[in-house]
């Protein structure tokens, strides 16, 4: 059975340059790209209006930008090589809470995840290592775990909302799941042998979602490891996953443009959508404010879409 | 002349169609032809080795018109030998099997060498340029092909002021990073159509300052004409760009330019490829199988440490700033940066009809498409 979204607003040109990174609050969808500057349009109002601007926040571009799902934190990477702690006030303002450089050389983080709590950030890095910083501020934001892997570039990571586990997705295929409270590896998941572009924890941290070049989205037992499901159907390269709040659907974005809404319960596709004719590079749910679920969507058009379900 | 490293094709230089059963094998049988005709010689012991040759030295070479051959004065005929009657003629002789040896190879692995690339092979025993100038133009000339079809290209010619270039005919200029696609475009079938029309030049990789002068000339004298470029997807190619466009990267970064030099910019060229959005138009056959996914990634390579580090770099020129003139280069430098690929030319090989087929369709809207060719000796004095 299929499910109808209807494009809710469309924010044209909400930034000069493609669209890399989506990070929704309960009030704010925080945005980030080729540009400078984060940008931030509160999701409260029904026009999206842009509320603040972070400006020269990476110079030469931000590649990553992730908000914790229940703490007012975000963390943003620039193509520089620098990685950014910001947290907002109850007004909704943000402003920067510091860089990470305990153990840090610029350029060695890529990807960025936070925990829900916005306590624990976790990055990959073109090396394969994947590490976890205590987003303490007292204590100077010091790194607390370092996994070593084969070395292949680390694409994605992702930490799961109870700060348990972190998951990485490499380049060549292979996808490792870390125990955060052992330090060690939990699981070598059964890759998908071409690079490894998502990875997205569901909200009760059961299920791990991975997908990449193989145009295949799989999906995993956090627990024992097993490969429970495969996604077929994305005609491009998947570049972004996202869980939505009650688990039931999985969202995907892909090279060729295309977002896809997965139900996990009957393991199929039940919308598809078209995000303009440029990579969609970034496919996020908004917390769930209103009874419908809404997602936004960025990519190569410089545009985020917000489409809400239909009603009935 | 200037010690350059390029080639230039020019249709005064074209080949002779009906030449065209002269391809590379038949000119590699030849030469090798030559070769047993020595070593049956040594065989036979008979004491002198000899090649004979045609010339056409001391005929002006510079005859503006090489397409019809019939209507050239005769070649001379004259035989080298060795051990010959003195040490003169010995040496030509091993200036020659030195040429004819290092020809053959270029055809083999069909790689193209310049005569400048020649000369310096061997200067202790060339002497000077011009003795390997005139030996590989007997040799063209001895087995009736043009200079391009023994794989040596041309020089660059070093312009002076009061000189004048016809480009009359032509309706687009190509820059092409690599020597191979080069070559690949100047062998395809839609290249003995398009060479009235256009001039391609490749500097292999980075330019010298001599392409860079020559192609400044012409932008000078012709500023209506479109300049293109085709270069790979990665860093470098976007450097070469770069270097054609706006000088030596160093100098536009800080925006310095050394008096005299303005002239080495060529502003007004265009990115003609590769581009992101013409990699996904690779095509990819429908389904969701492996076996396709994996047919699309060949020719997409992975960005080495390397590539990443000047992408870097590059996206801190001025060049590629936020309020810079060339946000799509920034852009596209971030693209790589986000998948970490990276894609040679050679990818729009895998095109329909490959990569002369594309160039025809993306230069195709320049020059108004092959209808216009027929038009176009009358419409020439609206080009100027």
């Amino acid at each position: 059975m299929s499910k109808q979204y209807l494009t809710l607003h469309t924010i044209d040109n909400a930034h000069p340059s493609d669209i890399y990174s989506l990070a929704p609050t309960k009030s704010q969808i925080l945005s980030a790209s080729g540009s400078s500057s984060i940008r931030i349009y509160s999701s409260d109002q029904p026009d999206f209006p842009l509320v603040q601007t972070l400006e020269g926040a990476h110079t030469l571009g931000i590649h990553h930008l992730v908000t914790a799902k229940e703490n007012n934190r975000a963390a943003s990477a620039g193509f520089e090589g620098k990685v950014k702690v910001w947290s907002s006030d109850e007004e909704g303002v943000w402003k920067e809470d510091g860089e990470i450089v305990d153990n840090h050389k610029p350029g060695d983080i890529w990807a960025v995840a936070l925990s829900a709590d916005g306590l624990y950030l976790a990055s990959s890095s073109i090396n394969g290592k994947v590490n976890v910083w205590s987003l303490a501020k007292d204590e100077g934001l010091p790194k607390i775990r370092e996994y070593e892997t084969k070395g292949s570039f680390g694409l994605c990571v992702d930490l799961s909302a109870d700060g348990r586990f972190t998951a990485s997705g490499h380049e060549n295929g292979s996808i490792y799941v870390f125990n955060n409270d052992s330090g060690r590896l939990s699981h070598s998941l059964a890759g998908l042998v071409q690079p490894i572009r998502a990875v997205s924890f569901s909200p009760a941290s059961k299920l791990l979602a991975a997908a990449g070049d193989a145009r295949i989205i799989a999906l995993y037992d956090v627990n024992s490891g097993e490969q429970v499901a495969n996604f077929t159907g994305h005609g491009g390269w998947v570049l972004t996953l996202d869980w939505s709040n009650t688990g039931e659907y999985l969202l995907s974005g892909s090279h060729d443009s295309k977002a896809k809404v997965w139900r996990i319960e009957t393991r199929t596709c039940v919308a598809t959508h078209s995000h303009g004719d440029k990579p969609l590079w970034t496919a996020k749910w908004l917390p769930k404010a209103t009874r419908s679920e809404m997602f936004a969507l960025g990519g190569g058009n410089c545009a985020i879409s917000v489409y809400r379900e239909a009603a009935g | 002349m200037e010690a350059v490293n390029n080639h230039l094709y020019h249709p005064n230089q074209m080949e002779d169609p009906t030449r065209s059963s002269k391809d590379r094998d038949w000119v590699i049988a030849r030469i090798e032809g030559m070769f047993e005709r020595i070593v049956d010689s040594l065989i036979d012991g008979n004491g002198q080795l000899a090649i004979t040759l045609k010339t056409r030295a001391g005929i002006s070479r510079r005859k503006p018109h090489t397409r019809n051959v019939e209507s050239l004065p005769p070649a001379k005929i004259r035989e080298i030998n060795f051990p010959g009657s003195n040490e003169q003629e010995a040496w030509r002789f091993t200036v020659l099997v030195r040429i004819l040896e290092l020809v053959h190879g270029c055809l083999i692995d069909n790689t193209m060498m310049t005569k400048r690339d020649l000369y310096y092979r061997h200067p202790d025993l060339f002497g000077k340029q011009a003795v390997v100038d005139r030996y590989v133009d007997d040799l063209a000339c001895t087995l009736g092909v043009s200079r391009c079809s023994l794989n040596v290209g041309m020089l660059v010619p070093k312009l002076h002021m009061n000189d004048t270039v016809d480009l009359s005919f032509i309706r687009w200029i190509l820059v092409i990073e690599k020597e191979a696609t080069f070559r690949s475009f100047l062998s395809s079938s839609q290249w003995g159509t398009w060479c009235i029309q256009g001039l391609a030049l490749t500097a292999k990789g980075y330019p010298d300052l001599a392409s860079r002068k020559f192609l400044g000339r012409l932008a000078d004298d012709s500023p209506d004409i479109p300049m293109f470029a085709l270069v790979d997807f990665d860093p470098d190619g976007i450097a070469i760009m770069s270097t054609y466009k706006h000088g030596s990267y160093r100098l536009a970064h800080e925006d310095v330019r050394p008096e005299g030099t303005g002239a080495l910019c060529l502003p007004q060229l265009r990115w003609l490829g590769v581009q992101s959005h013409q990699m996904s138009r690779t095509p990819v056959t429908e389904g969701d199988t492996d076996k396709d996914a994996i047919s699309e990634a060949q020719g997409i390579m992975r960005l080495t440490t390397r590539d990443r580090m000047k992408a870097r770099h590059m996206l801190d020129w001025d060049l590629c700033a936020e309020d810079g003139p060339e946000q799509d280069w920034r852009r596209e430098l971030q693209t790589m940066l986000m998948l970490n690929i990276k894609a040679e030319m050679q990818i729009l090989d895998e095109l329909p009809g490959g990569l002369a087929s594309w160039l025809g369709t993306e230069l195709g809207g320049v020059s108004g498409g092959q209808t216009a060719m027929a038009c176009e000796l009358s419409d020439d004095d609206m080009l100027f």
